[in-house]
């Protein structure tokens, strides 16, 4: 086997919280912690979890937003984190991020043209008439019209204006793409045809995937592979497949569970999640997930649970009960994975 | 270059402005003041704009022709000559003088005229009279309209400039840099402009551009506390963070992206922070702290007109007092105008 095209090793982030007429620290907010998992070429990992749990945070990290407080991140071979800047900026043009709100990813002085063609200026790559085609045929590729090119943002709908940020995105021949929640601001009639157009272009430009989501209808939809974060941490990844019909972390199931069901005949019989999400900035010792959790025991608070395998390959479960609660957690699914 | 190019938004903003007819009307008039008073040598000035003289062309505005040239009585032997004169004399003769509208240039006492002592009333030969040193006070206004609104101009400009670049560093670079300069500023601003000026004032005779020096240190700053706050904002926004995923340099991020957004709203502030300065000036001018003396300013004319030998002589007041309202008046107007331009709301004017 290969090395995987993105190896994210016990990446942690956190940040400051501050006070005081000196800007004294007063605690650290977690929003990452000691989070691994690598993305293989050519696939997509779904990142799952409710808002605030650090699945966008760990996407910036990743693309150098906000630089990481520890651990490394391997990018096709290279540590992104010990990297000159010089060469950080060489390596940026394999990867590049589409954002998640499109009326504020693009900026509202620059025309459509302006705004795909400034990651070629920024690179230096092509001259000016060179870089006008490449805008042209990038806009046709996202399903734009290349008259397009001298309007403003302003005069487009919610998912023109994502397409451009994907065209943007493109512009550099990326191998790997991070896309923060890239549908969850638009229309769901709208949302299905940016979903249909993140997995063609993957298909026609051999394209990675980081997909960060908080729907699990959608990043079920488009991932072969789906990690689920709780409090800055990774709680349980795996396959698909695997993750839907036997989730093994109790979090998952209970996310599982929360997703709205067609039928409500079909609709879970479990309870919905418990409690409050714990402040990042104390949480919880032990496992972060104890004090929601249906299953916790005593130990459950002493021992940070790690991401350990689990029966299929490829499936990993932070849980210390993972074995016991088998049973509990296999009940008939509330929303089957293929309808 | 894109920095100044008209978006659509500011293309919409120039359309809204120039709708509100008032405020635009305002800006052509005060324009047409100012552009008049950078002409002021060709409409004030007791030299003369052309003279055909012998089959020879002058042009004396800005140049010296002692009156030997023109054959004139000359006593002292190398003064300058004298053009009201020469345009009496040159009638039938062939010669020819193109004199500006007023006779007199702001610094002349014309006393051989006049029997009594100056200052004299308004009358055909001095449409806004004469001040108590002889001096035409159209002349004058004319002259000191011109002076202030350049030091005003030159205050406001480089004052945003600075202010601009100070407020987008801290900002931009936000941490200690913005922590440490906020209290510099802060402490700064509480220096009282009035006391300092009076006190170099009393120190140094004040030139113009020493003058606009220390009136820079008070005025630099008003601007950063808007520029800091709305670079805070706008480089939060997921624009600014797409760029800098691919890799764009400070530079780039600044002036491409954030500047263009943030700097627009700033046009707002301008027109009140030129009649603000203009103010300011007369202020001084008038406490004696302003510019050196026989530079003709508005302030100096107020400061003539309330003196007690000079009560009554309405002509001295309320020409600058005119002048001074003229100017309010139609920069508030501008003002407004702008403000409305600028307003996201169509509906919430003020007529």
């Amino acid at each position: 086997m290969t090395a995987p095209l993105l190896d994210v090793r016990n990446l942690v982030k956190r940040y400051p919280v501050r006070g005081g007429v000196f800007a004294r620290k007063r605690g650290e907010v977690h929003a990452v912690e000691d989070v691994s998992f690598f993305i293989e070429k050519g696939e997509t990992l779904g990142l799952v979890g409710e808002s605030g749990c650090g699945k966008s945070t760990l996407g910036r990290a990743i693309i150098r937003l906000e630089d990481a407080t520890s651990g490394s991140i391997t990018f096709d071979g290279e540590d992104l984190l010990a990297l000159p800047s010089r060469e950080l900026f060489d390596r940026r043009r394999h990867l590049q991020m589409i954002f998640q709100d499109p009326y504020s990813s693009l900026n509202p002085r620059m025309t459509v043209g302006e705004i795909v063609r400034e990651p070629l200026i920024i690179h230096r790559s092509g001259s000016r008439r060179e870089q006008h085609e490449e805008v042209s045929a990038l806009l046709e590729k996202v399903g734009m019209k290349a008259e397009m090119i001298d309007r403003y943002p302003h005069e487009f709908s919610g998912g023109q204006r994502q397409r451009i940020g994907i065209a943007r995105a493109l512009a550099l021949k990326p191998s790997f793409i991070i896309a923060d929640e890239p549908i969850s601001a638009l229309d769901v009639s709208v949302q299905a045809q940016v979903l249909n157009l993140m997995v063609s272009l993957q298909r026609e430009l051999n394209l990675t995937y980081l997909f960060i989501s908080h729907d699990l209808t959608v990043v079920e939809y488009i991932s072969d592979r789906i990690a689920v974060m709780y409090l800055g941490r990774i709680v349980e990844i795996g396959p698909t497949h695997v993750i839907f019909n036997s989730p093994a972390h109790p979090y998952t199931r209970s996310l599982i569970d929360a997703a709205p069901v067609r039928d409500p005949r079909l609709r879970g019989i479990a309870e919905p999640i418990r409690g409050e999400t714990p402040s990042p900035i104390n949480p919880p010792p032990g496992c972060t997930f104890h004090p929601r959790c249906p299953f916790a025991i005593p130990r459950c608070r002493e021992v940070v649970p790690p991401l350990e395998s689990h029966e299929t390959s490829g499936h990993r479960v932070a849980c210390i009960r993972k074995d016991e609660i088998v049973g509990e957690l296999k009940r008939p699914m509330a929303v089957s994975a293929s309808d | 270059m894109s920095f100044f190019r008209l978006d659509p938004i500011t293309r919409k903003r120039i359309r809204r402005f120039r709708q509100q007819r008032i405020g635009f009307y305002a800006l052509i008039l005060l324009s047409l003041m100012t552009i008049a008073s950078l002409f002021s040598n060709f409409i004030a000035n007791n030299r003369a704009i052309a003279v055909r003289y012998e089959g020879e062309w002058y042009f004396p505005t800005f140049k010296f022709h002692p009156s030997s040239t023109f054959k004139q009585e000359d006593p002292y032997g190398d003064s300058e000559a004298d053009y009201r004169l020469l345009a009496k004399s040159a009638e039938g003769t062939g010669n020819w003088v193109l004199m500006p509208p007023i006779q007199f240039n702001p610094y002349e006492n014309d006393f051989d005229f006049y029997d009594d002592p100056p200052p004299h009333p308004p009358d055909k030969r001095h449409l806004l009279g004469t001040d108590d040193k002889g001096r035409d006070v159209f002349a004058r206004l004319l002259y000191g309209l011109r002076i202030s609104m350049l030091f005003s101009l030159m205050l406001v400009l480089l004052g945003t400039i600075i202010g601009v670049a100070v407020g987008s560093a801290q900002g931009y670079f936000a941490g200690w840099f913005d922590l440490l300069s906020q209290r510099v500023i802060e402490i700064w601003s509480t220096l009282p402009l009035l006391y300092v000026v009076v006190l170099l004032g009393t120190m140094f005779r004040p030139t113009f551009f020493m003058l606009l020096f220390i009136l820079l240190l008070f005025q630099w700053y008003s601007i950063t506390y808007y520029m800091r706050t709305e670079l805070y904002r706008e480089k939060s926004r997921e624009y600014v963070q797409a760029a800098r995923s691919m890799g764009a340099s400070h530079f780039r991020i600044i002036f491409r992206h954030l500047l263009p957004n943030a700097i627009v709203p700033i046009v707002t502030f301008t027109p009140f922070a030129v009649v603000g300065g203009i103010f300011l000036l007369t202020a001084l001018d008038y406490l004696g702290y302003g510019l050196p003396a026989p530079t003709p300013s508005w302030g100096q004319l107020i400061d003539q007109a309330l003196e007690s030998s000079n009560r009554g002589k309405l002509w001295l007041s309320l020409s600058p007092f005119c002048a001074i309202t003229t100017t309010l008046v139609l920069v508030t107007l501008i003002g407004e105008g702008i403000r409305e331009a600028f307003d996201p709301k169509p509906w919430s004017q003020y007529r």
